[in-house]
Protein backbone atom coordinates (compact mmCIF):
# COMPACT_ATOMS: atom_id res chain seq x y z
CA UNK A 1 0.00 0.00 0.00
CA UNK A 2 2.58 2.32 1.25
CA UNK A 3 4.78 2.75 -1.81
CA UNK A 4 1.58 2.54 -4.16
CA UNK A 5 0.76 6.04 -2.50
CA UNK A 6 4.61 7.07 -2.80
CA UNK A 7 4.34 6.06 -6.14
CA UNK A 8 1.49 7.87 -6.78
CA UNK A 9 2.65 11.23 -4.97
CA UNK A 10 5.79 10.80 -7.46
CA UNK A 11 3.81 10.94 -10.56
CA UNK A 12 1.73 13.87 -9.35
CA UNK A 13 4.80 15.73 -8.94
CA UNK A 14 6.61 14.59 -11.91
CA UNK A 15 2.97 16.07 -13.93
CA UNK A 16 3.55 19.47 -12.04
CA UNK A 17 6.90 19.82 -12.58
CA UNK A 18 6.54 21.18 -16.51
CA UNK A 19 4.10 23.66 -15.52
CA UNK A 20 5.70 24.88 -12.80
CA UNK A 21 8.76 25.64 -15.62
CA UNK A 22 5.97 27.07 -17.63
CA UNK A 23 5.55 30.01 -14.58
CA UNK A 24 9.39 31.41 -16.10
CA UNK A 25 7.57 31.74 -19.72
CA UNK A 26 7.78 35.89 -20.03
CA UNK A 27 5.30 37.74 -21.69
CA UNK A 28 3.27 34.71 -22.21
CA UNK A 29 6.23 33.47 -24.27
CA UNK A 30 7.60 29.54 -23.61
CA UNK A 31 10.70 28.56 -25.01
CA UNK A 32 10.85 25.01 -24.90
CA UNK A 33 14.17 24.53 -26.43
CA UNK A 34 15.78 26.58 -23.94
CA UNK A 35 14.38 24.34 -20.80
CA UNK A 36 16.04 21.86 -22.68
CA UNK A 37 19.23 22.62 -23.78
CA UNK A 38 22.53 23.37 -20.97
CA UNK A 39 22.84 26.07 -18.74
CA UNK A 40 25.18 27.50 -16.38
CA UNK A 41 22.60 27.20 -13.52
CA UNK A 42 19.92 24.92 -12.16
CA UNK A 43 16.73 25.71 -12.42
CA UNK A 44 14.63 25.55 -9.37
CA UNK A 45 11.48 27.43 -10.62
CA UNK A 46 9.35 28.95 -8.97
CA UNK A 47 11.66 29.44 -6.21
CA UNK A 48 14.68 30.71 -8.16
CA UNK A 49 17.83 30.03 -9.92
CA UNK A 50 20.85 28.87 -8.73
CA UNK A 51 24.00 30.24 -10.74
CA UNK A 52 26.86 26.96 -11.45
CA UNK A 53 30.91 28.32 -10.70
CA UNK A 54 32.36 29.06 -13.96
CA UNK A 55 35.85 27.77 -14.78
CA UNK A 56 38.25 29.36 -17.44
CA UNK A 57 41.50 28.61 -19.13
CA UNK A 58 42.83 31.85 -20.08
CA UNK A 59 45.54 33.20 -22.06
CA UNK A 60 46.74 36.57 -21.58
CA UNK A 61 49.72 37.83 -23.47
CA UNK A 62 51.64 39.21 -19.81
CA UNK A 63 50.71 36.30 -17.85
CA UNK A 64 50.78 33.26 -19.90
CA UNK A 65 48.10 30.54 -19.07
CA UNK A 66 45.90 30.76 -16.08
CA UNK A 67 43.17 29.32 -14.62
CA UNK A 68 40.22 31.61 -13.34
CA UNK A 69 37.32 30.15 -11.18
CA UNK A 70 34.43 32.38 -10.30
CA UNK A 71 31.56 31.58 -7.92
CA UNK A 72 29.01 32.35 -10.84
CA UNK A 73 28.23 33.65 -13.80
CA UNK A 74 27.81 37.17 -12.15
CA UNK A 75 30.65 37.27 -10.53
CA UNK A 76 32.59 36.19 -13.48
CA UNK A 77 31.00 39.24 -15.62
CA UNK A 78 31.36 41.09 -12.66
CA UNK A 79 35.15 40.87 -11.92
CA UNK A 80 36.00 43.35 -14.76
CA UNK A 81 37.92 40.50 -16.32
CA UNK A 82 35.10 38.97 -18.87
CA UNK A 83 32.04 40.44 -20.61
CA UNK A 84 28.66 39.60 -21.57
CA UNK A 85 28.40 38.81 -25.51
CA UNK A 86 24.94 38.03 -27.55
CA UNK A 87 24.83 37.49 -31.04
CA UNK A 88 21.64 37.81 -32.45
CA UNK A 89 21.39 37.77 -36.03
CA UNK A 90 24.31 38.97 -36.67
CA UNK A 91 24.21 41.62 -34.84
CA UNK A 92 27.12 41.43 -31.73
CA UNK A 93 25.92 42.82 -28.38
CA UNK A 94 28.63 43.40 -25.91
CA UNK A 95 27.57 43.93 -22.75
CA UNK A 96 30.80 45.18 -20.22
CA UNK A 97 30.65 45.90 -16.48
CA UNK A 98 28.45 48.92 -15.80
CA UNK A 99 24.52 50.09 -16.02
CA UNK A 100 23.87 48.22 -18.88
CA UNK A 101 25.42 45.06 -17.25
CA UNK A 102 24.11 45.54 -13.89
CA UNK A 103 20.33 45.72 -16.13
CA UNK A 104 20.86 42.43 -17.95
CA UNK A 105 21.94 40.51 -14.45
CA UNK A 106 18.98 41.98 -12.94
CA UNK A 107 16.59 40.65 -15.86
CA UNK A 108 19.02 37.11 -15.23
CA UNK A 109 19.76 37.32 -18.99
CA UNK A 110 23.28 36.97 -18.22
CA UNK A 111 22.62 33.34 -17.86
CA UNK A 112 22.47 33.15 -21.24
CA UNK A 113 25.12 35.39 -22.78
CA UNK A 114 28.29 33.85 -24.31
CA UNK A 115 31.37 34.74 -22.02
CA UNK A 116 34.57 36.50 -23.60
CA UNK A 117 37.55 38.70 -22.56
CA UNK A 118 37.74 41.93 -22.19
CA UNK A 119 40.99 42.58 -22.87
CA UNK A 120 42.22 42.45 -26.67
CA UNK A 121 45.31 40.55 -25.28
CA UNK A 122 43.84 37.67 -23.55
CA UNK A 123 41.75 34.50 -24.72
CA UNK A 124 39.72 31.70 -23.51
CA UNK A 125 41.43 29.01 -24.40
CA UNK A 126 39.19 26.61 -22.20
CA UNK A 127 35.87 27.07 -20.72
CA UNK A 128 35.75 24.55 -17.91
CA UNK A 129 32.69 25.69 -16.28
CA UNK A 130 29.99 23.47 -14.62
CA UNK A 131 26.59 23.13 -16.38
CA UNK A 132 23.50 21.81 -15.72
CA UNK A 133 23.95 18.63 -17.29
CA UNK A 134 26.99 18.37 -16.15
CA UNK A 135 25.39 18.22 -12.59
CA UNK A 136 23.47 16.00 -13.46
CA UNK A 137 25.71 13.29 -14.96
CA UNK A 138 27.70 14.08 -11.56
CA UNK A 139 24.27 13.09 -9.33
CA UNK A 140 23.79 10.19 -11.63
CA UNK A 141 27.38 9.09 -10.64
CA UNK A 142 26.35 9.94 -7.06
CA UNK A 143 23.55 7.82 -6.76
CA UNK A 144 25.17 4.76 -8.81
CA UNK A 145 28.42 4.49 -6.42
CA UNK A 146 25.98 4.86 -3.46
CA UNK A 147 23.80 2.10 -4.71
CA UNK A 148 26.36 -0.13 -5.94
CA UNK A 149 29.04 0.24 -3.46
CA UNK A 150 26.15 -0.73 -0.89
CA UNK A 151 25.35 -3.66 -3.08
CA UNK A 152 28.55 -4.56 -3.37
CA UNK A 153 29.13 -4.92 0.76
CA UNK A 154 26.00 -6.50 0.85
CA UNK A 155 27.23 -9.40 -1.38
CA UNK A 156 30.60 -9.48 0.36
CA UNK A 157 28.88 -10.10 3.66
CA UNK A 158 27.11 -12.82 1.73
CA UNK A 159 23.92 -11.64 1.69
CA UNK A 160 22.83 -12.94 -1.96
CA UNK A 161 26.26 -15.01 -2.75
CA UNK A 162 25.41 -17.95 0.01
CA UNK A 163 21.98 -16.82 0.82
CA UNK A 164 19.30 -15.52 -1.53
CA UNK A 165 18.64 -11.34 -1.95
CA UNK A 166 17.28 -9.44 0.19
CA UNK A 167 14.83 -6.44 -0.30
CA UNK A 168 13.51 -4.80 -3.05
CA UNK A 169 16.90 -2.66 -4.02
CA UNK A 170 19.12 -5.89 -4.02
CA UNK A 171 16.36 -8.25 -5.68
CA UNK A 172 15.77 -4.69 -7.95
CA UNK A 173 19.23 -4.70 -9.39
CA UNK A 174 20.28 -7.80 -9.31
CA UNK A 175 17.75 -8.45 -11.86
CA UNK A 176 18.86 -5.59 -13.58
CA UNK A 177 22.67 -6.69 -13.36
CA UNK A 178 21.70 -9.77 -14.57
CA UNK A 179 19.71 -8.77 -17.45
CA UNK A 180 22.47 -6.87 -18.63
CA UNK A 181 24.64 -9.68 -18.58
CA UNK A 182 22.72 -12.54 -19.53
CA UNK A 183 20.75 -10.77 -22.18
CA UNK A 184 23.06 -8.32 -23.34
CA UNK A 185 26.67 -9.21 -22.93
CA UNK A 186 27.01 -12.92 -23.31
CA UNK A 187 25.03 -12.91 -26.34
CA UNK A 188 26.57 -10.31 -28.69
CA UNK A 189 30.54 -10.62 -26.43
CA UNK A 190 30.57 -14.91 -26.64
CA UNK A 191 31.12 -16.68 -23.23
CA UNK A 192 34.73 -16.42 -23.11
CA UNK A 193 35.22 -12.40 -23.86
CA UNK A 194 32.25 -11.05 -21.70
CA UNK A 195 33.98 -10.23 -18.53
CA UNK A 196 36.15 -7.87 -19.90
CA UNK A 197 33.24 -5.33 -21.65
CA UNK A 198 30.72 -6.45 -19.08
CA UNK A 199 31.98 -3.60 -16.08
CA UNK A 200 31.66 -0.91 -19.07
CA UNK A 201 28.49 -2.24 -20.31
CA UNK A 202 26.97 -2.16 -16.87
CA UNK A 203 28.82 1.70 -15.74
CA UNK A 204 26.84 2.56 -19.09
CA UNK A 205 23.31 0.98 -19.11
CA UNK A 206 23.44 2.25 -15.23
CA UNK A 207 24.49 5.59 -16.07
CA UNK A 208 22.06 6.61 -18.97
CA UNK A 209 19.31 5.28 -17.04
CA UNK A 210 20.31 6.79 -14.38
CA UNK A 211 20.44 10.62 -16.46
CA UNK A 212 17.22 9.38 -18.27
CA UNK A 213 15.36 9.22 -15.01
CA UNK A 214 16.31 12.16 -13.88
CA UNK A 215 14.95 14.08 -16.64
CA UNK A 216 11.71 13.16 -15.22
CA UNK A 217 12.03 14.40 -11.94
CA UNK A 218 11.05 17.78 -10.88
CA UNK A 219 13.52 20.07 -11.09
CA UNK A 220 15.66 17.67 -12.56
CA UNK A 221 17.86 18.12 -16.07
CA UNK A 222 18.81 14.85 -18.83
CA UNK A 223 22.09 14.99 -19.07
CA UNK A 224 21.82 12.28 -22.22
CA UNK A 225 19.90 14.68 -23.76
CA UNK A 226 22.82 16.73 -24.84
CA UNK A 227 25.05 15.82 -27.64
CA UNK A 228 28.52 16.63 -25.94
CA UNK A 229 27.38 14.09 -23.50
CA UNK A 230 26.01 11.36 -25.72
CA UNK A 231 29.43 11.55 -27.92
CA UNK A 232 31.53 11.16 -24.82
CA UNK A 233 29.76 8.22 -24.46
CA UNK A 234 29.92 6.58 -27.44
CA UNK A 235 33.28 7.51 -27.70
CA UNK A 236 34.49 5.53 -25.27
CA UNK A 237 32.04 2.46 -26.64
CA UNK A 238 34.31 3.47 -29.75
CA UNK A 239 37.62 3.51 -28.04
CA UNK A 240 36.86 0.13 -26.69
CA UNK A 241 35.94 -1.52 -30.18
CA UNK A 242 38.70 -0.26 -32.20
CA UNK A 243 41.51 -1.07 -29.20
CA UNK A 244 40.08 -4.65 -28.85
CA UNK A 245 39.51 -5.53 -32.67
CA UNK A 246 40.78 -8.63 -33.88
CA UNK A 247 42.89 -8.84 -36.76
CA UNK A 248 39.94 -10.31 -38.70
CA UNK A 249 38.12 -6.75 -37.81
CA UNK A 250 40.67 -4.52 -39.32
CA UNK A 251 41.45 -7.04 -42.96
CA UNK A 252 37.29 -6.23 -43.15
CA UNK A 253 38.15 -2.71 -43.17
CA UNK A 254 41.27 -2.61 -45.13
CA UNK A 255 40.98 -5.30 -47.28
CA UNK A 256 37.40 -6.47 -47.61
CA UNK A 257 38.01 -10.72 -48.57
CA UNK A 258 36.03 -12.51 -51.18
CA UNK A 259 35.66 -9.39 -53.79
CA UNK A 260 37.56 -8.29 -56.86
CA UNK A 261 39.87 -5.57 -56.15
CA UNK A 262 37.61 -3.05 -57.55
CA UNK A 263 34.87 -3.15 -55.62
CA UNK A 264 37.69 -3.62 -52.97
CA UNK A 265 38.43 -0.07 -53.20
CA UNK A 266 34.88 1.30 -53.63
CA UNK A 267 34.19 -0.27 -50.16
CA UNK A 268 37.50 0.44 -48.14
CA UNK A 269 36.36 4.20 -47.53
CA UNK A 270 32.58 2.71 -46.57
CA UNK A 271 34.91 0.69 -43.98
CA UNK A 272 36.63 3.28 -42.64
CA UNK A 273 33.52 5.76 -42.89
CA UNK A 274 31.43 3.07 -41.01
CA UNK A 275 33.66 2.66 -38.67
CA UNK A 276 32.86 6.09 -37.28
CA UNK A 277 28.95 6.16 -38.38
CA UNK A 278 27.96 3.15 -35.82
CA UNK A 279 29.26 5.43 -32.36
CA UNK A 280 27.65 8.97 -34.36
CA UNK A 281 24.97 6.84 -34.61
CA UNK A 282 24.60 5.92 -30.93
CA UNK A 283 25.63 9.29 -29.91
CA UNK A 284 22.68 10.96 -32.24
CA UNK A 285 20.05 8.01 -30.99
CA UNK A 286 20.32 8.80 -27.38
CA UNK A 287 20.59 12.38 -27.74
CA UNK A 288 17.67 12.86 -30.25
CA UNK A 289 15.33 10.21 -28.25
CA UNK A 290 15.51 12.03 -25.09
CA UNK A 291 15.48 15.41 -26.44
CA UNK A 292 12.71 15.21 -28.42
CA UNK A 293 10.45 13.78 -25.04
CA UNK A 294 11.09 16.59 -23.61
CA UNK A 295 10.56 18.63 -26.51
CA UNK A 296 7.17 16.92 -26.65
CA UNK A 297 6.01 17.50 -23.30
CA UNK A 298 6.78 20.86 -22.89
CA UNK A 299 5.75 21.80 -26.36
CA UNK A 300 2.23 20.02 -24.85
CA UNK A 301 2.53 22.12 -22.03
CA UNK A 302 3.20 25.46 -24.04
CA UNK A 303 -0.20 24.55 -26.03
CA UNK A 304 -2.01 26.05 -23.06
CA UNK A 305 -0.32 29.50 -23.66
CA UNK A 306 -0.56 29.48 -27.35
CA UNK A 307 -4.03 28.94 -27.18
CA UNK A 308 -4.45 31.50 -24.26
CA UNK A 309 -2.34 34.00 -26.59
CA UNK A 310 -4.70 33.12 -29.58
CA UNK A 311 -7.89 32.24 -28.50
CA UNK A 312 -8.25 34.56 -24.93
CA UNK A 313 -8.00 32.75 -21.47
CA UNK A 314 -11.08 30.91 -21.36
CA UNK A 315 -9.85 28.21 -24.03
CA UNK A 316 -6.45 28.32 -22.72
CA UNK A 317 -8.21 26.90 -19.51
CA UNK A 318 -10.17 24.61 -21.31
CA UNK A 319 -7.13 23.43 -23.18
CA UNK A 320 -5.43 22.14 -19.45
CA UNK A 321 -7.01 18.77 -18.85
CA UNK A 322 -6.02 18.42 -22.52
CA UNK A 323 -2.85 19.17 -22.43
CA UNK A 324 -1.70 17.67 -18.61
CA UNK A 325 -3.69 14.61 -19.55
CA UNK A 326 -1.16 14.24 -23.06
CA UNK A 327 2.01 15.87 -20.90
CA UNK A 328 1.13 12.80 -18.63
CA UNK A 329 0.95 9.47 -21.43
CA UNK A 330 3.92 11.32 -22.93
CA UNK A 331 5.45 11.27 -19.25
CA UNK A 332 4.84 7.27 -18.83
CA UNK A 333 5.95 7.10 -22.36
CA UNK A 334 9.45 8.53 -21.37
CA UNK A 335 9.92 6.48 -18.37
CA UNK A 336 9.44 3.69 -21.12
CA UNK A 337 12.18 5.63 -23.36
CA UNK A 338 14.18 5.95 -20.46
CA UNK A 339 14.91 2.31 -20.19
CA UNK A 340 14.69 1.53 -23.48
CA UNK A 341 17.85 3.88 -25.10
CA UNK A 342 19.73 2.88 -22.18
CA UNK A 343 18.90 -0.62 -23.35
CA UNK A 344 19.53 0.02 -27.14
CA UNK A 345 22.92 2.29 -25.91
CA UNK A 346 24.26 -0.60 -24.29
CA UNK A 347 23.10 -3.75 -26.86
CA UNK A 348 24.47 -2.08 -30.06
CA UNK A 349 27.80 -1.21 -27.96
CA UNK A 350 27.88 -4.63 -27.02
CA UNK A 351 27.32 -5.57 -30.28
CA UNK A 352 29.55 -3.07 -31.82
CA UNK A 353 32.64 -4.31 -29.57
CA UNK A 354 31.09 -8.28 -30.28
CA UNK A 355 31.83 -7.83 -34.32
CA UNK A 356 35.44 -6.19 -33.82
CA UNK A 357 36.47 -8.88 -31.16
CA UNK A 358 34.97 -11.49 -33.64
CA UNK A 359 37.63 -14.00 -35.31
CA UNK A 360 35.87 -16.32 -38.29
CA UNK A 361 36.87 -18.19 -40.76
CA UNK A 362 36.75 -16.17 -44.40
CA UNK A 363 35.01 -19.47 -45.85
CA UNK A 364 32.02 -18.61 -43.86
CA UNK A 365 29.34 -16.47 -46.04
CA UNK A 366 28.85 -12.96 -45.33
CA UNK B 1 17.81 33.44 -29.35
CA UNK B 2 21.31 32.73 -29.34
CA UNK B 3 20.40 29.33 -27.69
CA UNK B 4 18.24 27.74 -30.02
CA UNK B 5 21.39 26.60 -30.92
CA UNK B 6 22.45 25.74 -27.45
CA UNK B 7 20.93 21.84 -28.00
CA UNK B 8 23.48 20.81 -31.00
CA UNK B 9 26.06 23.14 -29.58
CA UNK B 10 29.67 21.96 -28.76
CA UNK B 11 31.25 22.14 -25.32
CA UNK B 12 34.82 21.12 -25.16
CA UNK B 13 34.89 21.79 -21.41
CA UNK B 14 31.65 19.49 -20.81
CA UNK B 15 33.43 16.61 -23.06
CA UNK B 16 36.51 16.84 -20.98
CA UNK B 17 34.61 16.85 -17.55
CA UNK B 18 31.85 13.90 -18.61
CA UNK B 19 35.23 11.91 -19.82
CA UNK B 20 37.00 12.49 -16.57
CA UNK B 21 33.36 11.58 -15.08
CA UNK B 22 32.99 8.95 -16.40
CA UNK B 23 36.18 7.50 -16.56
CA UNK B 24 36.47 7.98 -12.53
CA UNK B 25 32.64 5.83 -12.45
CA UNK B 26 33.73 3.40 -14.51
CA UNK B 27 37.08 2.51 -12.44
CA UNK B 28 35.13 2.97 -9.09
CA UNK B 29 32.46 0.87 -10.03
CA UNK B 30 34.43 -1.79 -11.77
CA UNK B 31 36.60 -1.90 -8.40
CA UNK B 32 34.07 -1.16 -5.87
CA UNK B 33 30.67 -2.52 -7.52
CA UNK B 34 30.51 -4.63 -10.01
CA UNK B 35 33.57 -6.80 -9.77
CA UNK B 36 32.16 -8.08 -6.10
CA UNK B 37 28.60 -8.08 -7.25
CA UNK B 38 29.50 -10.18 -10.43
CA UNK B 39 31.75 -12.45 -8.45
CA UNK B 40 29.39 -12.76 -5.90
CA UNK B 41 26.44 -13.80 -8.64
CA UNK B 42 28.72 -16.39 -10.22
CA UNK B 43 29.69 -17.70 -6.97
CA UNK B 44 26.06 -18.55 -6.38
CA UNK B 45 25.40 -19.72 -9.58
CA UNK B 46 28.35 -22.14 -9.06
CA UNK B 47 26.74 -23.09 -5.71
CA UNK B 48 23.27 -23.50 -7.09
CA UNK B 49 23.89 -25.62 -10.46
CA UNK B 50 26.61 -27.62 -8.01
CA UNK B 51 23.54 -28.20 -5.38
CA UNK B 52 21.40 -28.96 -7.95
CA UNK B 53 23.71 -31.54 -9.40
CA UNK B 54 24.40 -33.28 -6.28
CA UNK B 55 20.45 -33.23 -5.48
CA UNK B 56 20.25 -35.11 -9.12
CA UNK B 57 23.35 -37.81 -8.34
CA UNK B 58 21.37 -38.23 -4.51
CA UNK B 59 18.21 -38.87 -5.91
CA UNK B 60 19.86 -41.53 -8.64
CA UNK B 61 21.51 -43.00 -5.83
CA UNK B 62 18.29 -43.18 -3.33
CA UNK B 63 16.16 -44.62 -6.59
CA UNK B 64 19.26 -47.27 -7.04
CA UNK B 65 19.17 -47.92 -3.12
CA UNK B 66 15.71 -48.28 -3.40
CA UNK B 67 15.44 -50.44 -6.38
CA UNK B 68 17.85 -53.02 -4.62
CA UNK B 69 16.12 -52.62 -1.83
CA UNK B 70 12.52 -53.57 -3.70
CA UNK B 71 14.86 -56.23 -5.18
CA UNK B 72 15.84 -57.51 -1.86
CA UNK B 73 12.50 -57.88 -0.95
CA UNK B 74 10.91 -59.28 -3.68
CA UNK B 75 13.49 -62.24 -3.04
CA UNK B 76 13.11 -61.91 0.78
CA UNK B 77 9.72 -62.57 -0.06
CA UNK B 78 9.37 -65.70 -2.59
CA UNK B 79 12.64 -67.52 -0.28
CA UNK B 80 9.84 -66.92 2.54
CA UNK B 81 7.22 -68.04 0.25
CA UNK B 82 9.88 -71.05 -1.29
CA UNK B 83 10.19 -72.16 2.64
CA UNK B 84 6.60 -71.96 3.48
CA UNK B 85 6.12 -74.01 0.31
CA UNK B 86 8.69 -76.85 1.29
CA UNK B 87 8.00 -76.72 5.11
CA UNK B 88 4.08 -77.46 3.92
CA UNK B 89 5.22 -80.18 1.38
CA UNK B 90 7.38 -81.86 4.18
CA UNK B 91 4.61 -81.70 6.38
CA UNK B 92 2.25 -83.13 4.30
CA UNK B 93 4.91 -85.84 3.99
CA UNK B 94 5.56 -86.41 7.53
CA UNK B 95 1.48 -86.61 7.73
CA UNK B 96 0.83 -89.16 4.84
CA UNK B 97 3.94 -91.26 5.93
CA UNK B 98 2.42 -91.02 9.60
CA UNK B 99 -0.78 -92.35 8.49
CA UNK B 100 0.71 -94.95 6.42
CA UNK B 101 2.66 -96.27 9.08
CA UNK B 102 -0.31 -95.74 11.47
CA UNK B 103 -2.83 -98.17 8.66
CA UNK B 104 -0.29 -100.36 8.41
CA UNK B 105 0.38 -100.64 11.94
CA UNK B 106 -3.71 -101.34 12.09
CA UNK B 107 -3.63 -103.49 9.68
CA UNK B 108 -0.76 -105.47 11.33
CA UNK B 109 -2.47 -105.49 14.39
CA UNK B 110 -5.84 -106.63 12.55
CA UNK B 111 -4.18 -109.37 11.15
CA UNK B 112 -2.15 -110.33 14.03
CA UNK B 113 -5.64 -110.68 16.01
CA UNK B 114 -7.41 -112.41 13.54
CA UNK B 115 -4.99 -114.62 13.82
CA UNK B 116 -4.94 -115.17 17.66
CA UNK B 117 -8.50 -115.36 17.60
CA UNK B 118 -8.27 -118.38 14.78
CA UNK B 119 -5.13 -119.85 16.45
CA UNK B 120 -7.94 -119.90 19.79
CA UNK B 121 -10.46 -121.04 17.83
CA UNK B 122 -8.61 -124.25 16.51
CA UNK B 123 -7.70 -124.71 19.44
CA UNK B 124 -10.95 -124.49 21.35
CA UNK B 125 -12.41 -126.74 18.42
CA UNK B 126 -9.69 -128.99 19.15
CA UNK B 127 -10.11 -129.45 22.74
CA UNK B 128 -14.20 -129.60 21.94
CA UNK B 129 -13.80 -131.93 19.66
CA UNK B 130 -11.87 -134.26 22.10
CA UNK B 131 -14.30 -133.61 24.69
CA UNK B 132 -17.02 -134.35 22.50
CA UNK B 133 -15.74 -137.26 21.27
CA UNK B 134 -14.95 -138.73 24.74
CA UNK B 135 -17.99 -137.64 26.23
CA UNK B 136 -20.01 -139.60 22.98
CA UNK B 137 -17.62 -142.58 23.63
CA UNK B 138 -18.44 -142.49 27.19
CA UNK B 139 -22.35 -142.10 26.51
CA UNK B 140 -22.10 -144.43 23.89
CA UNK B 141 -20.71 -147.18 25.78
CA UNK B 142 -23.00 -146.31 28.68
CA UNK B 143 -25.87 -146.92 25.82
CA UNK B 144 -24.42 -149.59 23.86
CA UNK B 145 -21.88 -151.66 26.47
CA UNK B 146 -22.79 -155.12 24.78
CA UNK B 147 -23.65 -154.61 21.39
CA UNK B 148 -20.79 -153.06 19.44
CA UNK B 149 -17.61 -153.90 19.47
CA UNK B 150 -15.06 -151.13 20.17
CA UNK B 151 -14.01 -150.54 16.30
CA UNK B 152 -17.61 -150.19 15.11
CA UNK B 153 -18.37 -147.66 18.23
CA UNK B 154 -15.33 -145.35 16.91
CA UNK B 155 -16.21 -145.70 13.96
CA UNK B 156 -19.73 -143.96 14.80
CA UNK B 157 -18.19 -141.37 16.60
CA UNK B 158 -16.88 -140.22 14.49
CA UNK B 159 -19.03 -140.17 11.43
CA UNK B 160 -21.04 -138.19 14.51
CA UNK B 161 -18.02 -135.46 15.14
CA UNK B 162 -17.80 -134.86 11.11
CA UNK B 163 -21.16 -134.01 11.04
CA UNK B 164 -20.91 -131.97 14.09
CA UNK B 165 -17.73 -130.35 12.77
CA UNK B 166 -19.77 -129.59 9.48
CA UNK B 167 -22.73 -128.23 10.85
CA UNK B 168 -21.53 -125.52 13.12
CA UNK B 169 -17.62 -124.95 12.22
CA UNK B 170 -18.09 -121.44 11.12
CA UNK B 171 -21.15 -119.76 12.24
CA UNK B 172 -20.96 -120.02 15.82
CA UNK B 173 -17.83 -120.43 17.71
CA UNK B 174 -18.26 -124.19 19.14
CA UNK B 175 -16.44 -123.00 23.03
CA UNK B 176 -19.95 -120.22 23.20
CA UNK B 177 -22.36 -123.39 22.47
Amino acid sequence: MRPVRRFTYLLFLTVFWPPMSVLAAEDGEFDAVHHTADAYYLDFLPIGKVELPRIFILRSESDGYGLRVFRSTKNALQSNELAAEFVINKDTTIYAPGDSLQALIDKGKHLDAKLIPISDQSAIILDLSMTKHLVFALLASGILLAIFVQLANRYKRGIGRTSAPRGLVQNLFETLVIFVRDDIAVPNLGKQHYQRFLPYLLTAFFFILTCNLLGLVPFGATATSNLNITAVLAAFTFVLTQTNGSKDHWRHVFWPPGMPVLVKILLIPTEIMGLFTKPIALAIRLFANLTAGHLVILSLIGMIFTFTNLFGEAVGYGVVPISLGFTLFVMCLEVLIAFIQAYIFTILSALFIGMAIAEHSHSEAH
Amino acid sequence: MVLAANLLSANVGLVIWLTVVFLALLLLLRRYAWGPITAALSEREKTISASMNRAEEVLAESRRIQESNQQARREAEQDAQRLLREAHEEAQRIRDREAQRTQEEITAMREQAREEIERDKERALQALRSEVSDLAILAAEKVLQENLDTSRQRALVNRFIDGLTSRGGSNQPPYQA
